[in-house]
């Protein structure tokens, strides 16, 4: 225990022994210096202003010359109200006096004088709701109601498939030979018997390859995929049909609509 | 389907066996999506630009990909970043001091397809640099004029605008893409297909079996045989006239440039190639209406707001216009 303890004491003094320097400064008393610098004990010279004061006076000559000109002139000479403004004064003041009137007519002309009054409340806010909407570019139109996609109205078919008369038709076209025009007269016929019959739904905005789909026999379908295929390559693809080929096309047609009759 | 009652006038054989060609090619790979294949050939044979758009995922720059791999030309891709310049597209001048002068170094725009992926990740600054090469097929810089070889295709894909670090593509460039193509989530049966072909693959490569199966000068033989398919005057004014009523519609805040009455025919003309007829019907001017003008109209921003898309405006705009018969 005495050991421990001397190692302690011995190990505590050598620390302190060899502890690092003091680092902490000492201030310096500083050094006070007196001033030098000479003083002048002169006294100051003062200096009187001797130049004569000339007044000036305002020309009267350019004065009386602007006073003449109109922009300078603020008097404001009041000639009483524009004749606009008088007009509108005698206006509502004969619609004043006029629907004053109407609590003493009785029946049908105080009823009118009541309607009056009305209608011009009504016409006036709604002119002032037009100016507002006009000038803010709001497109009263569309307000209420939501906007259609499209402006476009439906494109009226030229000829409507319901009342031509394709028997006479098609004979006038074969005895002139336009035989082109014979197969689009076929094809039309066809559309009409099938649309007649309930088996599509005609409308102006639909392809040959819609028709042919809305038909739901497989038979039919077909044979009318076959009539479709003549059509467009005479009608679309221009291509040149003689009696000959008429024969064939027209025996097609004809089948068809005795098959679906 | 072939009509016995006439002989064909011009003869599709070759169209169609390339058409066929392309597409077993690309189903090799893609599962379904029969109309956005359809469409993007159609593109490729009407002289059109493509973008397509989609969600990240749905093989956008994978069906590109392979019909730029489909096809034996210069392939070029560029990605496009928000820090990219016009110069890294078109080229620049460099000085070179041997000859003490100024070289053009042609950009990676110089090529016959030009697969731009993610082309909306770009700003309007880079996209500018686009409007002289997609509509005119050259390129002028320094005062000298480059053309373009045939055929030229620029095939793009973009993610939609709502999604994060896209710009809205400029309306002048949009209108020089043809079809604006939508590539939608397949459906149950096609991922189940996706899945397991993708789980049956021996090699990591998709396209390291695809071969080309069209040259670059069948390409350009089929667009002038598309190009003199017939289309009778009264189609012509469908056309005319659905590209007008967008004009007039008032859901629509900017209705369809004359460019897009050109597009919608000459569209219209390679689908009827496609289907093996050297005419035009009216199913498919309806058929390519909605890709034709989906990216060239702007709905007004009420209608934006509520939600309704160009497709569905247009389909009304056609529901309104009488079938031409």
């Amino acid at each position: 225990m005495l050991r421990t303890t001397l190692l302690f004491v011995f190990l505590l003094i050598a620390n302190l022994c060899f502890a690092g320097p003091d680092t902490t400064t000492v201030l310096k008393k500083a050094v006070v210096k007196n001033d030098t610098v000479a003083v002048s004990k002169k006294p100051a010279a003062v200096i009187t202003d001797t130049t004569t004061v000339e007044q000036r006076s305002l020309d009267t000559v350019a004065l009386n010359k602007y006073k003449k000109l109109p922009e300078f002139k603020y008097e404001e000479t009041y000639n009483g109200p524009s004749w606009w403004t008088r007009f509108w004064r005698w206006f509502w003041e004969w619609l004043s006096q006029l629907l004053g009137r109407a609590g003493k007519h009785p029946g049908a002309m105080s009823a009118l004088f009541i309607f009056l009054k009305y209608f011009f409340i009504v016409a006036g806010v709604s002119a002032l709701v037009f100016l507002i909407m006009k000038l803010s570019g709001i497109n009263m139109l569309h307000l209420f109601r939501k906007k259609p996609y499209s402006s476009l109205a439906y494109a009226e078919s030229v000829e409507n498939i319901h009342e031509i008369d394709f028997e006479a038709e098609i004979e006038n076209a074969i005895a002139v030979h336009n035989y082109r025009f014979a197969v689009r007269l076929l094809y039309l016929r066809s559309l009409k018997q099938l649309s007649d019959n309930g088996l599509i739904n005609w409308q102006i905005n639909k392809t040959n390859t819609n028709y042919v789909y809305e038909l739901s026999n497989a038979e039919q379908r077909e044979a009318f995929k076959r009539l479709t295929l003549q059509f467009e390559y005479v009608w679309y693809g221009d291509f040149l049909i003689n009696g000959e080929i008429f024969k064939r096309i027209n025996a097609l047609f004809n089948t068809f609509k005795s098959s679906a009759e | 389907m072939e009509n016995e009652n006439f002989e064909q006038r011009t003869d599709l054989s070759k169209l169609s066996s390339a058409v066929a060609q392309i597409k077993a090619t690309l189903s090799k790979i893609i599962v379904g999506q029969q109309q956005v294949i359809d469409l993007i050939i159609a593109g490729i044979l009407a002289d059109g630009h493509i973008l397509i758009e989609g969600v990240p995922g749905v093989a956008k720059t994978l069906t590109a990909k392979l019909i730029a791999k489909a096809v034996d030309v210069k392939y070029s891709r560029i990605q496009f970043t928000p820090d990219l310049m016009p110069s890294d597209v078109l080229g620049t001048s460099v000085f070179n001091p041997q000859t003490a002068g100024f070289e053009f170094k042609r950009g990676p725009v110089f090529g016959n397809i030009i697969l731009i992926d993610e082309i909306n990740r770009a700003p309007a600054k880079t996209q500018s640099a686009l409007f002289e090469v997609m509509e005119e097929r050259q390129i002028t810089m320094d005062s000298h004029t480059y053309k373009m070889d045939e055929p030229f295709i620029v095939l793009a894909t973009q993610n939609p605008v709502e999604q994060e670090g896209t710009y809205r593509l400029p309306e002048a460039q949009l209108d020089r893409f043809l079809f604006k193509i939508e590539i939608k989530y397949p459906s149950l049966e096609e991922e189940i297909a996706i899945v397991t072909q993708q789980h049956q693959q021996k090699t990591a490569d998709q396209l390291s079996d695809i071969k080309p199966v069209l040259a670059g000068e069948d390409i350009i033989a089929l667009r002038r045989q598309v190009r003199a398919l017939y289309v009778e005057p009264k189609i012509l004014a469908f056309a005319a006239q659905i590209i007008h009523e967008t004009r007039n519609n008032r859901s629509i805040y900017l209705g369809g440039s004359p460019r897009a009455s050109l597009a919608i025919v000459n569209a219209a003309k390679a689908i009827a190639a496609i289907n093996g007829r050297d005419f035009v019907t009216p199913d498919d001017i309806i058929l390519v209406a909605a890709p034709v003008l989906r990216h060239r109209i702007m709905l007004t921003p009420d209608k934006e707001m509520e939600g309704v898309l160009p497709d569905d405006v247009i389909a009304q705009i056609i529901q309104k216009i009488e079938i031409p018969r």
